[in-house]
């Protein structure tokens, strides 16, 4: 990739992977209970067995440093990566900023399945990975219903894309309504999953997820091609050589692959999907091949910061991570709608 | 579609208090002014916790619980025969309220009364707790007289379980109700200053997400006579989700769980961290059954006494 602005991009990724190991440093070092940048230091040089272990530290620091906010640090670098490479190949497949796992009620759809899972009694005997299952196949079925709604015509328009989203995730909303009925004392865990969150998840949460991203991102790199070609147009790229269709079902599959990891260990997080990609395209441009790791990186420091916020704003309760996403998301995601408009008005 | 699912949420926060019978916040709470003549002649003219003025012609012959705590309430003073209307499944005490109709599960969220049910079963008495503005002035309107109770904490409990008793002609019952209530707690209170005073506790009421109770909730107060000096004084809500973090920096003496929330005590000690907990590695975790500290009725006595026997064992 010797085009111009190779240097800038490249330059731009630094900066991005900087901004995200001082948001993991402030995250690791701030959390409802203060531990000085000593004792974590000593902790983690302990632990990297760089230092015999330290007399003076206790153990409630190890604990609280080594199993809830490490874990918790990297489930919301892995969650958010997840989250925003799928708004990258929702936004890329519909050709539309606005496309993003929780708008179209992807998130929900995972989510949903999830909890059915719960209500039967299933999950608690197989464990995270049928939840994590069921959550893809949730996203997955959602993810081809939206699409297949939204499509007239070439492309899928904003309005009809919209109007989809809003139709799959009333209906999905109404079936919740349903379980929730049914739910008895499992309503709680529905309640967790409808706002999000990453507290009390520790290692094995990282473990369950991480294959499955590490799937959806590999898989995501051998489709940016497509989607910059899909980009031209379907007749346009089908003369460049795209399976168009089988390309397609491809893009889905990855994004809700990428989204229902997330969601099975984290809930539905809105707005990281949809923000993630739009603020970079600005940045790196509409290549996906560029756009994909800058997504990562950003998705990244977006989740660890609004987990940061979540768990020491109102220390030492906590916020559902859901709701501090769409305080900073919703005047965004409005003024995204505003300025779509007026770009359709002008007929750009 | 964010609205529907915020709404959504709230239902289920609501369902949450509503299942937790807790009464908190909005409501006037406190306590509840009844005029009646010493002998509870009627008429009885009472003002309940939405600030409703209630009066009440004679007694009741027809009454529909619509909150599992006022169902144990009503039963307790011997009206079981009365009872023609319940809530739901959570009415589930004592068994014979789970052959009384259930006129409950309209609404969008289905936490709403039937409004045709209960009109069918004409009711001269509908009682219950907090929320529900809308169909309750519904029912107004219909002329059923809507009586809402909420008990802040377990002096203002036996303060309704009387105006119950009063409004509904068992006006004995209430009386040798409320004493039992009474010395049963003095009983407590008297085995706590025994016991060497208060130790340190935590509440679960769910979890994940860790989630406790605040001080204005129905279960605090209990807590408090049970001998606690809760965690979680400084939570800010009813029911906060709470940093596991600030859970394990100032470890409570004893921890107290749910069997909602955690399958056995066992569980609650091989979560993340938990092992962590002094009060959870020496086994000091005890679950207890969350109807009797959750719903404001006669069974929170029982609760009282599980939770002293779990925070004070020797004692």
């Amino acid at each position: 990739m010797a085009a111009p602005g190779a240097a800038r991009y490249r330059r731009t990724l630094v900066v991005l992977a900087l901004i995200l190991t001082a948001s993991v440093l402030l995250a690791v070092a701030v959390g409802a209970v203060w531990i000085s940048p000593r004792t974590t230091l000593q902790i983690v040089a302990w632990k990297l067995h760089l230092i015999p272990r330290p007399a003076d530290v206790s153990v409630a620091s190890q604990v609280i440093l080594l199993q809830l906010r490490l874990p918790r640090v990297v489930l919301a670098v892995v969650v958010g990566a997840g989250l925003g490479a799928s708004g990258m190949m929702f936004q890329g497949l519909f050709r539309n900023p606005l496309a993003d796992p929780a708008v179209i009620g992807v998130s929900s759809g995972a989510a949903l399945a999830a909890i059915v899972v719960i209500v039967a009694g299933a999950g608690a005997a197989a464990g995270g990975l049928l939840v994590s299952g069921a959550a893809f196949l949730g996203a997955l079925v959602t993810a081809f219903l939206v699409y297949r709604l939204a499509r007239i015509g070439p492309g899928v328009q904003v309005a009809t894309l919209l109007l989809a989203g809003i139709a799959v995730a009333a209906a999905i909303s109404s079936v919740m309504s349903l379980v929730m009925a049914f739910a008895g004392e499992q309503i709680r865990s529905i309640y967790f999953w409808l706002l999000g969150g990453l507290g009390a998840r520790g290692w094995s949460s990282v473990e369950v997820v991480v294959p499955f991203l590490a799937v959806g991102i590999l898989a995501a790199t051998f489709q940016v091609r497509d989607l910059n070609l899909l980009a031209l147009g379907e007749e346009r790229a089908a003369q460049l050589g795209v399976e168009v269709a089988a390309s397609k079902r491809r893009a889905i599959a990855v994004g809700a692959l990428l989204a229902a990891a997330a969601v099975s260990v984290a809930g539905v997080i809105g707005f990281v999907g949809l923000m993630t990609p739009h603020v970079l395209r600005l940045i790196v441009g509409a290549d996906h091949r560029r756009l994909l790791p800058a997504v990562l990186l950003g998705g990244a420091i977006f989740m660890v910061l609004a987990d940061l916020v979540a768990r020491t704003a109102l220390a030492p309760e906590e916020l559902p991570l859901g709701v501090v996403t769409a305080l900073i998301g919703a005047p965004f995601f409005l003024w995204l709608l505003r300025r779509e408009h007026g770009r359709s008005l002008r007929g750009v | 579609m964010r609205a529907r699912v915020i709404g959504g949420l709230a239902v289920a926060l609501f369902v949450l208090s509503a299942c937790a019978g807790s009464s908190s916040g909005t409501g006037a709470g406190g306590s509840v002014g009844v005029i009646a003549s010493p002998s509870a002649a009627f008429p009885v003219t009472m003002t309940d916790d939405d600030g409703q003025q209630i009066t009440l012609a004679a007694p009741p012959e027809r009454i529909v619980t619509f909150a599992p705590s006022m169902t144990e309430t009503v039963f307790a003073l011997g009206l079981g025969d009365e009872v023609v209307g319940v809530s739901g499944a959570y009415d589930d005490y004592p068994p014979a309220a789970t052959h009384v109709q259930q006129i409950g599960g309209a609404g969008e969220f289905g936490v709403d009364p039937n409004i045709e049910e209960v009109v069918a079963l004409e009711p001269d008495l509908f009682l219950t707790i907090e929320g529900g503005d809308q169909w309750k002035q519904q029912l107004r309107d219909l002329g059923i007289p809507v009586v809402t109770l909420n008990a802040t904490d377990l002096p203002d409990l036996l303060d309704d379980i009387r105006t119950v008793g009063r409004i509904t002609g068992a006006v004995e019952e209430a009386d040798r109700l409320t004493a039992d209530m009474q010395t049963r707690a003095d009983a407590v209170t008297t085995d706590v200053e025994a016991a060497g005073g208060p130790v340190s506790c935590f509440f679960e009421v769910y979890f994940p997400p860790l989630t406790t109770v605040g001080p204005d909730t129905f279960i605090y107060d209990l807590l408090r006579r049970a001998g606690c000096d809760p965690a979680t004084a400084g939570a800010k809500t009813d029911y906060p989700t709470w940093s596991i973090e600030k859970l394990i920096a100032d470890p409570p003496d004893v921890y107290l769980a749910t069997p909602e929330s955690a399958k056995s005590t066992a569980a609650v000690a091989k979560r993340t961290g938990f092992d962590a907990i002094p009060a959870v590695a020496a086994g000091r975790v005890a679950l207890i059954d969350s109807d009797l500290v959750t719903r404001p009725g006669p069974r929170v006595i029982e609760g009282l006494e599980a939770l002293e026997t779990a925070l004070h064992p020797s004692g």
